[in-house]
């Protein structure tokens, strides 16, 4: 499509808009009853005087409607509803929206920054140029994030006066540091983002910082709020008893008590380190999805080459952040637990449990997206061939894992199924349905998934190093160990009682994260300066690896949609955990079903409006506007 | 013959294909809209009767007690109150519930890990009323019920 | 191997072993995984593995597969190109025309395999053995559920004679009115038993009578399926409420006799 077309779309697209505004205005004000003409006129016939009966009815009815209004005392209203949707979904999708703009926005400016100083430090423009195509992505998001910033506060005190009123009790004195570093933010990322290649690489390394350092500081307040909605207070061991004990930052009628502990609440920091994370998963998934989009609209070799390394990079920042993330999730969820077991119950257990069974199969998918890519990147590389043939096994541990995680502790089965399984779970699948299993599953996960992506590193390359046999051996020997403990501490959690079994999931944890460590520590001299015969051709993925890129990006959105709703829908009936009870026709827990249907129509609004960003972005990269010559003009009449 | 969609038309499907699909996976998982408890009244002219409903009422809404009281996760209820008191030498059926309630972690029934919340507080937060009911039902439970709303149950 | 089904293991055994012998291209190997898979999910357990998990798995299966294939260049050709040479070569017009009708037709079957399952009530969880409430009501008196017992066991010792006339008492009645339900050998098998749900109670079991209070049984003969408590839903039984039809007299007699026919003790009181 020509801009030309465009141009004249959006002045169409414009003037309609002014068009339907008024005439929605003016059906608005003319829509009140009048009287028809004619009766107008028998009224004038009749005089002033003489009132029909019904006319006296309807003056006598009027008059008692206004002095009835007049009499109305003014009374502050707790909740206000929404039409068809409902205050509370109006609310969620506004938040979600909000915080996945601004999970973006905090995303981007740590990876440009880091990149940004690869660049510096390797001397090598490319990735300075990459560095500046991510946060081209940033402005627009940056004005999304405050839209929806400022229409979920709107939100929040039109449809929720009270609760909004009570928070505002407890932080008001949180919301004007929080303004100020929003207008730092603002400055730093404009300055970040004009001025680059205006200031010296020292100067716009220090922006890009302190970029990263404002950003995280506005997320830490706005944390705060939330994690304080779920557990309005610390936990410590007042009597001694080596059992904490809980201490609430407010009154039981809610009152404040101690912004302290309502600000550093129990929550506060596991989420603060679980959203960095998921956020740099995210936004490097949306970014790959970006570079995806323009990959697939590139016309020239050169274009499809960096927007390829662009994706791979994106995906790459994506998969190294979201390694650590279960573990993350499980700190999280096991500090929810210790805050409050009846909260964790409801969680694993109780009325959330099968919203788990769906993270569990949404996060397979991302596994395999990630891994899949992987492997289609081996074609941009000759002489892959014998690389190939391990494909097959990290396949079959990654579909294994993922199948024992999506395993269900209780399956759902029909009478005669149960009566045959003689219960409600299977003989031999019921082990498969435990946590023993499921860690395990997932530690495996993250250990083929670095698997893949160490084959991928490698492919095409001859290390140089004198011990390489040795440190190859040793790499191996590192992860089969690494394997073998895990699934040793799977198999004999069956043999413990549950509180050592729950234990046993951190050496599980630490040993896969050590063996990453160490491999990855042996991996860097090994291929430092590696001979490459097989050279990186970039841009010469298939067009499906590019759709696998977004396929994962919304896999990412969407589970980011589903695990809000959870961290949110815990409190089920309360505003604030055990403190603000809330009393509005929304307080029920909706089916998993309709939260499902909620995220679903948020993230596709999400990548409606991302797209808008994506075409905002590549606006910048396309050649100026010139105004046709005579010639051109005369050409084209010609023709 | 090259069968190939445009590429905005294969993007938009690739977004729609995979939402729809994680909101299938939505769909057919079991279904359950939970309303929040219902706000239960204790009045004094209650009977036992009376108050054991009101007391199962507590335990299966507000105090959610069997998401873990069901002989896994916790000791099950059945002939609670015939067992209350023999658990503890010199310890009524009655003093031993309260205590149950009001500091679980006083005393473990063999067999089962702590992790049960003191009910009194958030975000149960039963009240002593509420708690007296609650007990009246646990002991209707295999025992005779003797609690009413005028006993004392030492916290 | 316990728990599965050893001769489909080794007839799946057997076929990649075949496959591995003929050296099987990519394709074949594919649609064998996927084949074999199935058929293990579906006949490789000697307890059938529910349809929701089988269906998961299957689903994993399906996406893992698709992404082998096409994760390169060189397999997507593999598993392309026998499918294309299928359609394009003349020499294969009749499996062509096969696998055009066959596919279809196991699109049609599995429809029909699907639509033909019986029906059936969705499983809720429900109470085999709820608890009764602290006292109820019989003929309009009052019975301490934690302390009532049947007035006539301590015949048992006290005048063997009277027992015996009160089990041949409860004779006649269970031969009167309870067979039809719960069977001639009280084996919850009665002429009429197939039409509910839930089953009648088999008396048999040991996991029935041993492990409740006669006053429990009690309750049950008395009240029936109307008496049940929230716990006992859905699905009420269909047992009348024999208070409607017997005497008190009658009722503890029947309760006598099917202790006595199957050989077990009540549950004594307080005994938990």
């Amino acid at each position: 499509m020509s801009r030309n077309k465009i141009l004249f779309g959006i002045g169409v697209l414009a003037f309609v808009s002014v068009i339907v505004t008024v005439r929605l205005g003016g059906f608005l004000v003319d829509n009140e009853y009048r009287q028809p003409d004619r009766q107008v006129a028998a009224e004038e016939a009749l005089g002033e005087t003489e009132l029909t009966p019904r006319q006296q009815g309807i003056a006598d009815e009027q008059a008692a409607d206004e002095a009835e209004a007049r009499a109305l005392p003014y009374e502050e209203a707790e909740y206000r509803t929404v039409p068809f949707v409902g205050s509370r979904v109006t609310v969620w999708v506004l938040a979600q929206l909000h915080l996945l703009f601004a999970a973006f926005v905090l995303a981007v400016p740590m990876f440009a920054f880091i990149i940004e100083f690869i660049g510096y430090v390797k001397k090598e423009e490319r990735y300075d140029k990459l560095a500046y195509e991510f946060t081209k992505l940033l402005s627009v998001s940056f004005s999304m994030t405050a839209t929806f910033g400022a229409f979920l506060t709107f939100g929040l005190i039109i449809l929720y006066p009270k609760f909004t009123n009570y928070l505002m009790h407890i932080f008001s004195p949180t919301f004007l540091p929080y303004v100020l570093l929003f207008f730092l933010e603002a400055l730093f990322l404009y300055s970040y983002y004009y001025g680059w290649g205006k200031f010296g690489p020292k100067v716009h390394l220090f922006l890009g910082f302190m970029l990263n350092v404002v950003g995280t500081a506005i997320m830490f307040i706005a944390n705060a709020w939330l994690t304080f909605m779920m557990s309005p207070g610390k936990r410590e061991d007042l009597d001694g008893d080596g059992v904490p004990d809980f201490v609430s930052a407010v009154s039981e009628s809610g009152a404040l008590l101690s912004l302290r502990d309502a600000f550093f609440n129990f929550t506060w920091m596991p989420i603060n380190i679980h959203r960095i994370i998921a956020n740099v998963a995210f936004g490097g998934s949306i970014a790959a999805a970006y570079a995806a989009f323009r990959y697939l609209q590139a016309k020239t070799d050169e274009e499809k080459a960096h927007f390829d390394w662009m994706g791979y990079i994106g995906n790459f920042v994506a998969i190294i952040a979201f390694l650590p993330l279960p573990f993350a999730g499980y700190y999280l969820a096991s500090e929810i637990y210790a805050f409050s077991q009846t909260l964790g119950i409801q969680m694993m257990g109780g009325t959330f449990s099968w919203l788990f069974v769906i993270q569990a199969a949404v996060i397979g998918n991302l596994f395999l997206g990630a891994n899949y890519y992987l492997w289609l990147g081996m074609g941009r590389i000759e002489g892959t061939a014998h690389f190939q043939k391990f494909i097959k096994y990290l396949l079959i541990a990654i579909a294994l894992c993922f199948a024992v995680w999506a395993t269900p502790r209780y399956a759902i089965a029909s009478v005669s199924e149960i009566a045959a399984m003689g219960g409600s779970s299977h003989p031999q699948l019921s082990y498969l349905g435990q946590m023993s299993a499921k860690n395990t599953a997932v530690n495996i996960l993250i250990l083929s998934t670095y698997m893949s992506f160490l084959l991928y590193r490698r492919t095409g390359k001859q290390s140089t190093h004198p011990q390489r046999q040795l440190l190859s051996r040793a790499q191996v020997i590192v992860f089969a160990a690494t394997a073998a403990l895990v699934i040793f501490y799977g198999i004999y959690g069956y043999y413990v009682d549950a509180a050592t079994r729950i234990r046993f999931a951190i050496p599980q944890v630490y040993s896969v994260l050590a063996a990453m460590a160490v491999i990855t520590i042996i991996d860097l001299p090994l291929y430092r300066n590696a001979r490459q015969p097989g050279e990186t051709q970039w841009g010469k993925m298939p067009a499906i690896s590019q759709y696998a890129l977004i396929f994962i990006a919304l896999s990412f959105t969407w589970l980011m949609g589903l695990m809000g709703y959870v961290r949110s829908g815990l409190r089920q009936e309360w505003h604030v955990y055990g403190v603000v009870l809330d009393t509005s026709p929304d307080a029920y827990t909706p089916t998993l079903g309709f939260a499902t249907q909620v995220v679903s129509v948020t993230v596709l609004i999400f990548f409606g409006l991302i797209g808008v960003v994506f075409w905002l972005s590549s606006l910048s990269g396309k050649k100026a506007y010139e105004p046709k010559t005579a010639a051109e003009l005369e050409g084209g009449q010609a023709a | 013959m090259k069968l190939s969609l445009p590429m905005p038309v294969k993007m938009v499907g690739v977004v729609l294909g995979t939402t729809a699909f994680y909101m299938y996976l939505g769909q057919i998982v079991p279904q359950k809209e939970v309303p929040p408890p219902p706000p239960v009244l204790i009045s004094e002219d209650m009977t036992t009767e009376e108050l054991i409903e009101v007391g199962l009422e507590l335990a299966n809404g507000k105090g959610i007690c069997f998401s873990c009281h069901n002989d896994v996760r916790a000791p099950g209820f059945d002939g609670i109150g015939s067992r209350a008191g023999t658990r503890i030498e010199g310890m009524s059926d009655v003093e031993y519930l309260a205590q149950s309630l009001y500091d679980p972690d006083a005393f473990l029934v063999p067999g089962f890990a702590q992790g049960m919340q003191k009910m009194n507080e958030p975000p149960i937060s039963f009240t002593d009323d509420e708690m007296r009911a609650v007990i009246v039902w646990l002991q209707s439970q295999g025992g005779t019920p003797t609690v009413t709303l005028d006993t004392d149950l030492g916290y | 191997m316990d728990g599965f089904n050893l001769p489909v293991l080794l007839a799946l055994v057997a076929v990649a072993g075949l496959l591995v012998w003929r050296r099987a291209n990519t394709l074949t190997w594919l649609l064998f995984s996927w084949g074999a898979l199935w058929a293990f999910f579906k006949y490789g357990f000697t307890v059938p593995i529910p349809q929701s998990v089988a269906t998961i798995y299957l689903g994993i299966t399906t996406l893992a597969l698709v992404c082998f294939a096409s994760s390169s260049r060189q397999r997507l050709a593999e598993v392309t190109s026998p499918i294309v040479r299928l359609i394009r070569e003349p020499r294969y017009k009749l499996p062509l025309a096969a696998l055009l009708v066959a596919l279809p037709a196991l699109a049609a079957y599995n429809v029909y395999a699907d639509m033909n399952v019986p029906l059936e009530a969705p499983g809720f969880g429900r109470e085999v053995h709820p608890s009764p409430n602290p006292t109820i009501t019989v003929h309009g008196e009052t019975i301490d559920m934690a302390t009532a017992d049947n007035p006539y066991t301590h015949l048992h010792e006290d005048d063997p004679e009277a027992y015996e006339e009160h089990l041949e008492n409860g004779r006649r009645v269970y031969y009167e009115n309870c067979f039809w339900c719960h069977g001639d050998g009280m084996g919850g098998d009665g002429m009429f038993a197939h039409g509910l749900n839930p089953v009648p109670s088999n008396f048999n079991d040991s996991g029935t009578l041993p492990i409740l209070q006669s006053s429990f049984v009690h309750w049950r003969i008395a009240l029936g399926g109307p008496g049940l408590p929230e716990g006992g839903t859905p699905w009420d039984s269909a047992m009348p409420a024999w208070e409607k039809f017997l005497t008190t007299e009658e009722m503890w007699d029947v309760n006598l006799f099917i202790y006595d026919f199957n050989g077990f003790e009540p549950r004594a009181l307080g005994q938990h």
